[in-house]
């Protein structure tokens, strides 16, 4: 792992592990009603707590919502240039498409980031929060690697494909 | 009024009994002015380029701006982040000891907010420096307290 | 499959199986539509008098500007005869099939393997004859005495400009002069991700001769946003120009490219697939990115799946009540796990 990656990963780890502290919470609103209310448009300002933002650079940031019976938790990705963006569109619609597999993925993002995340108590009473913690830890390394490789997979097939046309002119 | 299906009704309900984030800023006594923070910003940037990182921390943490405006909030905030970029990593875990608990979660409120704004995104590296220390130094206790409190930097 | 074949696989095989059928005696009854790149499409039936003679029709979209290609001479005609002159069992019909350009007719009795694989090459013997018309006038501008021109240039290139316009926005321009033939390629890219992923693969064709010295004899190929010099006064005159996702990809061909019939024909071929060839790429990797990606979700869907608590381990831990203490249930019955 790079130098600067460690602190960034550790840092979202503790941040995760303070706020994933959630309960059963009924709304105060609404007669029987269950709802995530970080998701909750104007809710009781008393439910939600401070967000935490957590930034590597301008283009890596992980943004952390937490309220008393849910966590959003939505990443940045690092795009560089044009390809990457393309790149983590699709991936990251690819991934939202599938949501339902993910339990605890959001299906669009919000606004100015890549992916979200929303952990809500049934989340953490069904599974282990260190490992919900681990996961997208671990997704977090992975969507860079991944989008990383599938670049140089493209570099490098157009660089062979190219070759390969103009070699037929050789005589 | 095509949107009126969406329109919240309790909102203009006095009685809903519904708070907003204004209402729980917690009430001060006393509102601090730019003016008067002045002075403390300059002491602050002269310990800081005098090389005295752990009293500018200090100092910084000692007593933050509770009760002011968010403009003069984020005029303060220049300041500490310019304090908190120049420190050598290696004197981090050192500054961090000579903190006490209060002093730490103020640190950390100071951190997250440097990290929420443009000019502390770019000096992210070193942010995050600070922050991996301090949870070496006193775990997630800061971090849980960050959360709930309602007095921000 | 890397590279793409110029033949026409199931005109191939439709020919092969109606041979083979007609050799046991028993000629298939045939009304099969065939498509292929470009808004091609030919059609094999058999003649309403004899079964064992088939037809095979093409139409295509680039029919319409090759003829026009000669100015007025018509010359298309009489050089797709004379590609299938020397085929055995190929005759030319007087009249053309209704609603296509051109048609072949095969005798099975007559024809061979031979014969099918220059049948399934029709399209690109249409596509051949501008290429065919700059290589002749290539030869004619290069005897021609150079004359001294005041700037000092000593290419001469020829005012006409073949243009094949092979799909609705794309065009081929050909371009001939004294020591090269210029050949490029007008192309759109409908989709935004196409666009990124075309640049991408078309930057690495300028790049590759630059890169690879085995191929430093491969055309030089150059890639631009704007219309090359020589469409210029050609595109001014196009209303259409305004369009920002135009890509212009220039292919300089050299007399050692096409020194010979067969040299000609396989560079024809390698180029009239250009557009096919790199946009089959493109799909080709989209697919692989595709397939990448679902390995992915399914490696994180596993990771996930490790927090799961496992109901039962959990059951019976707490049943034992030896070590664990009894498991805490929330008020709707659910296990506390934290």
């Amino acid at each position: 792992m790079s130098q600067s990656l460690r602190p960034y990963l550790t840092a979202v780890r503790f941040s995760l592990e303070a706020a994933l502290t959630l309960s059963n919470f009924s709304s105060q609103e609404v007669e029987r009603h269950n709802r995530p209310e970080v998701e909750v448009p104007n809710t009781n300002a008393e439910l939600l707590l401070q967000p935490m933002h957590i930034s590597r650079n301008e283009h890596e940031q992980v943004l952390i919502e937490p309220s008393v019976n849910s966590i959003r938790v939505s990443l940045k990705v690092k795009q560089a240039d044009e390809i990457e963006q393309i790149l983590v569109h699709m991936f990251t619609r690819f991934l939202e498409q599938r949501a339902e597999s993910f339990y605890i993925l959001r299906r669009v993002p919000i606004e100015g980031y890549s992916i979200s995340f929303l952990i809500t108590n049934k989340h953490t009473e069904s599974m282990k929060t260190d490992k919900l913690i681990d996961f997208i830890i671990e997704f977090m390394e992975d969507v860079d690697k991944e989008i990383s490789e599938i670049k140089l997979f493209l570099n490098a097939r157009a660089r062979f494909t190219a070759e390969a046309y103009l070699g037929e002119f050789v005589y | 009024m095509s949107d009126w299906r969406r329109i919240d009704i309790d909102a203009f309900d006095p009685e809903s009994g519904r708070l907003t984030a204004q209402d729980l800023i917690p009430p001060y006594s006393h509102v601090i002015t730019a003016q008067e923070l002045q002075p403390k910003i300059q002491q602050l940037r002269s310990l800081s380029s005098s090389g005295d990182i752990s009293s500018a921390i200090k100092l910084a943490t000692n007593d933050p701006p509770y009760s002011a405006d968010d403009a003069t909030k984020a005029q303060y905030m220049m300041a500490v982040l310019e304090t908190l970029t120049q420190v050598r990593q290696a004197d981090i875990t050192n500054i961090l000891k000579g903190l006490n608990p209060q002093e730490q979660v103020v640190l950390v409120k100071y951190l997250y907010k440097g990290m929420s704004i443009t000019e502390g995104q770019k000096q992210g590296g070193i942010l995050l420096a600070w922050f991996e220390k301090l949870t070496q130094v006193a775990g997630v206790t800061p971090i849980v307290h960050y959360l709930s409190d309602r007095q921000t930097v | 499959m890397l590279h793409l074949k110029p033949n026409n696989l199931l005109i191939q095989k439709t020919f092969s199986e109606a041979l083979e059928a007609n050799a046991n005696g028993a000629p298939l009854s045939l009304d099969r539509i065939i498509s292929d790149f470009d808004y091609t499409t030919f059609h094999v039936s058999n003649s309403p008098d004899d079964k064992s003679v088939l037809w095979l029709s093409i139409k295509t979209k680039a029919w319409q500007s090759v003829t026009q290609c000669d100015q007025g001479k018509n010359g298309l005609l009489p050089f797709l005869a004379s590609k299938y002159q020397s085929a055995k069992g190929i005759s030319i019909p007087q009249s053309f099939e209704n609603g296509y350009d051109y048609t072949l007719q095969a005798d099975l009795k007559t024809i061979d393997q031979d014969t099918i694989n220059q049948l399934s090459l029709l399209k690109i013997f249409v596509m051949n004859y501008p290429f065919q018309l700059a290589f002749n006038e290539f030869v004619e501008l290069s005897n021609m005495p150079v004359l001294e021109e005041p700037t000092g240039s000593s290419t001469s290139s020829s005012k006409n400009l073949y243009t094949i316009e092979y799909r609705d926005e794309e065009n081929i321009f050909i371009r001939p002069s004294n020591d090269r033939i210029t050949v490029i390629f007008e192309t759109v890219f409908q989709d935004e991700t196409d666009k990124v992923l075309g640049k991408v693969f078309l930057q690495e064709f300028v790049d590759a001769r630059k890169r690879n010295r085995d191929i430093q004899s491969a055309p030089q190929v150059l890639f631009s946003h704007e219309p090359p010099l020589e469409l210029q006064s050609h595109l001014r005159k196009a209303a259409n120009n305004t369009d920002l996702s135009r890509r212009f990809i220039t292919f300089v061909l050299f007399p050692r490219h096409f020194q010979t019939p067969e040299l000609q024909f396989s560079t024809v071929c390698q180029l009239t697939l250009f557009r096919n060839y790199f946009h089959y790429h493109i799909k080709c990797s989209k697919a692989y990115m595709h397939s990448r990606m679902r390995y992915r979700v399914g490696s994180f869907i596993k990771v996930l799946n490790r927090a799961k608590v496992d109901e039962d381990e959990s059951e019976t831990a707490g049943a034992e009540g030896t070590k664990e203490p009894v498991q805490r249930r929330t008020f709707t019955g659910r296990k506390m796990v934290y």
